[in-house]
């Protein structure tokens, strides 16, 4: 099968952000294909962020290259590249400025330049997913934090862009707030076949919902794979400082009774046992006494 | 202009630890004053130079003057454009068709220019050699309500953070198509509302949180209250006030006598 177009091409970029400072970005090479689902791991400092701003030319690369669709960032402007790559910032309130929510989700699509009925289906739509289209007449500042943390992914989402960059989608939420951006960005990159990158330091969200992970530590690119592979080698995650998930650690202590060590959710994790403990219930009636996976029946 | 940031320069000179931020306040005044009380450009050049020469006793880097005097010079610029038109005592020295240029108009014209440059230069010393805990301290000592001095400090410590607020809502609008750099003037502001918009409602949000912070440490529970640093006017300070009255005495008397007057009856 042939692989998916590379639709963000990080080419050998080196970052500074003042002359004379450590390198925010140290020689770093990506390739985002179409239809990613990936998140940038890492903890405060890393260079998350400074990378995902060189995907829409926020930043442009100290030394080499960004290509967008083939384009190179330095030849193009951000308010064009804004159509291909939408980002959304960790902060609703630094993008929020409109009286209404859905003047709000219609500023991107207006800076485009689309026309009425174009903006008006586009909005309708992003609204729909995030679950606000009852409230686009809302005063923005009136809603939750939930809420608006929502509206501001729509208002990006309703740019259309094939690529989204998304910061922090999950900070200052409760649970529920984040199951539900989080499986908002699952059905705009699994039914709408959008590209999607997060950046964040929650290996949770990460283990759950997100299938390729890069690990960034000082500047570089120290791991890209599969989140179920990278996650799970402690040792190289040791090295940035982070650890796999709990869930995925007590796996790990527990291999030797038939778990595989690169569980990443609670509920593979129970999964796995109930393998367990029908073939360790087989196991016992052909043998009686005490069962090794005896205390997993508690669990169950 | 350095705007923005505090332009507070620290430096381990005389001015900046010895010197009552009182007295560099008065000091500060008695140059405006001696720069209205003179307009012959000789005069406010040497002014303008004593001043530079203070700031450089405070031990202040010279390029630090740099964007005081390039500001100034705009000033000269227009005063050497605009006051030969208004002013016809002197020889003329120039004719443009039918305008005709004279020498005092111009000398004038560049007194103008050196005004301003003697005046932001001297607030420039000012505030790089003074820190803004000092300053407020000055100014609560000289009978500024106290929670005054505080909106004051708070003013000028909130500064870089709604900068920095600034820098990221602008990246963030920019990411969403806003395109600062095309269309006339107008249509530019016009789309500055974007930005404006969630950095006034941060600001606000700020200055709230800040004030509940602050409730909740009991400020304002008290009519008065002491200071950390302290600042004493020793004997130093009474000399130079002292010497800037009679300075401003001394300038009287020769704008009375006409010295210093390039125009007589012009500011």
């Amino acid at each position: 099968m042939a692989e998916p177009e590379v639709v963000i091409d990080v080419d050998e970029v080196s970052y500074t952000y003042a002359p004379d400072t450590p390198l925010a970005l140290d020689h770093v090479s990506l390739q985002i294909r179409k239809g990613d689902f990936l998140a940038l791991l890492g903890q405060n400092g890393a260079g998350k962020t400074t990378l995902a701003k060189t995907f829409n030319g926020l930043l442009l690369p100290t030394r080499g290259s960004v290509y967008v669709g083939g384009q190179d960032t330095r030849n193009a402007t951000v308010s064009s590249l804004a159509a291909r790559v939408g980002y959304c910032y960790q902060n609703p309130d630094h993008q929020i400025f409109n009286t209404t929510v859905y003047r709000e989700a219609s500023y991107g699509p207006r800076n485009l330049g689309l026309p009425p009925n174009e903006i008006a289906a586009r909005v309708d739509h992003a609204l729909q997913l995030v679950d606000l289209a009852d409230k686009k007449d809302a005063y923005p500042f009136l809603l939750g934090k939930g809420e608006r943390q929502k509206l501001a992914v729509a208002s990006v989402l309703a740019m259309g862009s094939p690529i989204l960059v998304v910061d922090e989608p999950t900070t200052g939420l409760d649970l529920h707030g984040i199951r539900s951006i989080m499986t908002l960005l699952r059905q705009w990159n699994q039914i709408e076949g959008r590209t999607i990158v997060i950046i964040t330091h929650d290996l949770h969200i990460v283990a759950e919902y997100v299938p390729r992970t890069v690990v960034m530590a000082q500047g570089k690119i120290v791991a890209d794979g599969p989140t179920r592979s990278i996650l799970s080698d402690g040792a190289a995650l040791a090295t940035t400082g982070l650890k796999p998930p709990q869930i995925t650690r007590v796996a790990q202590r527990l291999s030797h009774h038939g778990i595989p060590p690169d569980v990443m959710t609670v509920d593979e994790m129970l999964a796995c046992l109930r393998t367990a403990l029908s073939s360790n219930k087989d196991a016992r009636t052909s043998q009686e006494g005490v069962s090794d996976a005896g205390w997993l029946q508690h669990l169950h | 202009m350095p705007v923005g940031y505090s332009i507070y320069i620290e430096k381990p000179s005389y001015v900046h630890q010895r010197i009552d931020p009182r007295t560099k306040l008065f000091a500060l005044c008695t140059s405006f004053v001696l720069a209205l009380l003179f307009n012959n450009p000789a005069y406010l050049g040497v002014l303008l130079v004593a001043v530079i020469a203070i700031g450089l006793w405070a031990k202040l880097p010279l390029k630090s003057f740099r964007a005081y005097l390039i500001y100034a010079l705009w000033f000269l610029i227009l005063g050497v454009l605009i006051w030969p038109f208004y002013i016809h005592q002197g020889p003329v020295v120039l004719r443009v068709g039918s305008a005709q240029f004279t020498r005092d108009g111009l000398l004038f014209g560049l007194a103008m220019g050196l005004r301003v440059g003697l005046m932001v230069t001297a607030a420039g010393v000012w505030m790089m050699s003074t820190s803004p805990q000092h300053m407020t301290l000055g100014l609560l000592r000289l009978g500024l309500p106290y929670k005054a001095g505080m909106a004051m400090s708070a003013t000028i410590r909130f500064v870089p953070l709604i900068n920095a607020e600034r820098a990221t809502i602008m990246e963030a609008q920019r990411a969403r198509g806003l395109d600062l750099s095309r269309g006339n003037p107008f249509r530019r502001a016009v789309r500055y509302v974007a930005v404006i918009g969630p950095m006034l409602v941060q600001a606000l949000d700020l200055a709230q949180s800040l004030a509940l912070a602050m409730e909740a440490r009991a400020f304002g529970a008290r009519h008065s209250r002491t200071s950390i640093t302290e600042i004493r006017l020793t004997r130093v300070d009474w000399y130079i006030m002292i010497g800037c009255v009679l300075l401003i005495a001394a300038a009287i008397a020769f704008r009375i006598l006409g010295i210093g007057v390039l125009i007589r009856g012009y500011l």
